[in-house]
């Protein structure tokens, strides 16, 4: 079991003061949202999941705390852990995109700047530079391969003003 | 071949033409292949040389925004993958991607863009600033879903048979996931790319974590998690009785030629396995001068497979 992520390591002992019905409208609303009371609970997202046995909260749990309307679910490990293999959504017999549903909640938790400090530099080296990493060029000659094509910054850095990417923080 | 998604179609002039002309792609690096895997892309210039396939430059490429950009903010990728395919379209060019992470971030942008008018209309709202629209011509393929279709004429060209070679391969998951997406191969029961590595001679082994993910997603967050991953799929590859690991992903690749440096299970014994790119494989097998496939910069030492790969 990690501790690397979240506040909410266990259901035990746990009470939740309210069930927020907007919050779970607000995820149906999710790209891949869609009505999410078609979980039945079989759990066969969680039998496939590679992290299930090394987060404290799992996947087909996350779904039912969708459907009881919980934003502590942001709080919970299974979303910043989650390796995004689609396996659980490849499976599901209710056809729910549960892969692309938790993407939705990443951007929410980040708005709420619960999210690890990788993604937080990441979205700055994006801005920054267009890219995640920077070609290695001595290899690049050594192997009689060209230069990588050019990126114009600009334009890059004119659609990431309109997105908003360095203003997610809801504080902000 | 499945018929490429058009907006336009059947009105489209542009796709009948188009599917015709297969052979010409943009060829999207990414970041991680030509920062960490340039033999990567030095193989698949030089096999695509081989087999005719024009890779084009893409001129103006940013990163595809991967998981990475899609877990922080969804406009903001859809708008970096969506700009990268407009691209691409605007010049009249099909995509080719050598990396899984690529091939998804695209393919995944192109479906929500294609059947989720209103975020299309968002996003080339954006688009607009920079000159650009998204109208969902251009086609996007992993560089291995062309090397299937040319499977017969590979198979013409191999020369240097690698009898012996066990090959663990790894898919990677967004090669084949969401099926909805990929369209690639079976999700659950792949094949494709392993029938291109058997034409060498070499065998792909079965492996019970063959479609696990490698981890390597997770580095960004937990490498702890993302280790204790890699550990259980080395440890299945070597007790499968593997003699190298085979990817078609620079993200996999990470994880089996870098992380994996110097990992040992809990008995001390070492889970270091030659980790081969498909195009490497492929590409020794055709007898292509090993010099031009880059070897020397594969982290993880080949001696145990240099004799059958004739290095």
């Amino acid at each position: 079991m990690t501790e690397a992520w979240g506040t909410l390591k266990s259901f035990a002992g746990k009470t939740f003061e309210t069930l927020d019905p907007e919050f779970t409208d607000r995820v149906s609303q999710l790209i891949g949202g869609q009505d999410l009371t078609a979980c039945f609970q079989c759990a066969k997202c969680s039998a496939g999941c590679p992290v299930s046995d090394k987060v404290n909260v799992q996947i087909h749990e996350v779904m039912r705390m969708l459907v009881l309307g919980l934003p502590e679910v942001l709080d919970t490990d299974m979303i910043w852990l989650c390796t995004t293999c689609y396996t659980c959504q490849e499976r599901c017999p209710q056809g729910i995109d549960i892969t692309d549903i938790l993407f939705g909640l990443k951007n929410m938790a980040f708005q709420r700047n619960k999210a690890p400090q990788g993604y937080v530099s990441s979205r700055q080296q994006l801005y920054d530079t267009g890219k995640l990493y920077q070609p290695t060029d001595w290899e690049r000659e050594d192997l009689g391969l060209e230069e990588v094509p050019h990126l114009e910054l600009d334009e890059t850095k004119k659609m990431f003003e309109k997105t908003g990417l360095l203003k997610l923080e809801e504080d902000d | 071949m499945k018929p490429r998604r058009c907006l336009r179609r059947p009105a489209c002039s542009n796709w009948r033409r188009m599917t015709r002309m297969a052979q010409e792609y943009e060829v999207f690096l990414g970041c991680a292949i030509p920062s960490r895997f340039n033999n990567y892309e030095a193989s698949m210039r030089v096999i695509a040389d081989e087999l005719d396939i024009e890779l084009l430059d893409f001129d103006g490429a940013s990163c595809c925004g991967t998981v990475v950009l899609k877990s922080i903010d969804e406009l903001s990728w859809l708008s970096m993958s969506g700009r990268n395919i407009a691209l691409a379209e605007k010049r009249g060019h099909d995509i080719v991607t050598p990396c899984n992470g690529c091939f998804g971030s695209l393919k995944d942008c192109d479906h929500v863009l294609h059947d989720n008018e209103s975020e299309r209309k968002k996003v080339n709202k954006i688009l607009s600033e920079v000159g650009l629209e998204y109208e969902g011509e251009a086609r996007i393929r992993h560089f291995v879903e062309v090397l299937y279709d040319l499977k017969d004429e590979i198979a013409d060209r191999i020369v240097n048979p690698l009898d012996g070679l066990k090959i663990a391969f790894h898919p990677g998951c967004h090669l084949i996931r969401p099926s909805t997406v990929a369209g690639f191969d079976d999700p659950e029961l792949p094949r494709k790319v392993d029938e291109l590595l058997e034409l060498t001679g070499a065998r792909s082994i079965p492996w019970n974590l063959k479609l696990r993910c490698c981890g390597s997603p997770l580095l960004i967050s937990s490498e702890e998690v993302a280790t204790e991953i890699l550990k259980e799929k080395m440890s299945n590859a070597i007790e499968s009785g593997a003699n190298c690991i085979v990817t078609n992903c620079p993200a996999c690749h990470t994880q089996f030629d870098v992380q994996v440096l110097g990992l040992e299970d809990e008995d001390g014994n070492s889970l270091e396995l030659p980790a081969l790119f498909v195009t490497q494989v492929l590409g020794v097998a055709m007898g292509i001068d090993s010099s031009k496939l880059g070897f020397e910069l594969n982290r993880v030492q080949l001696d145990p497979i240099a004799d059958i790969l004739g290095l």
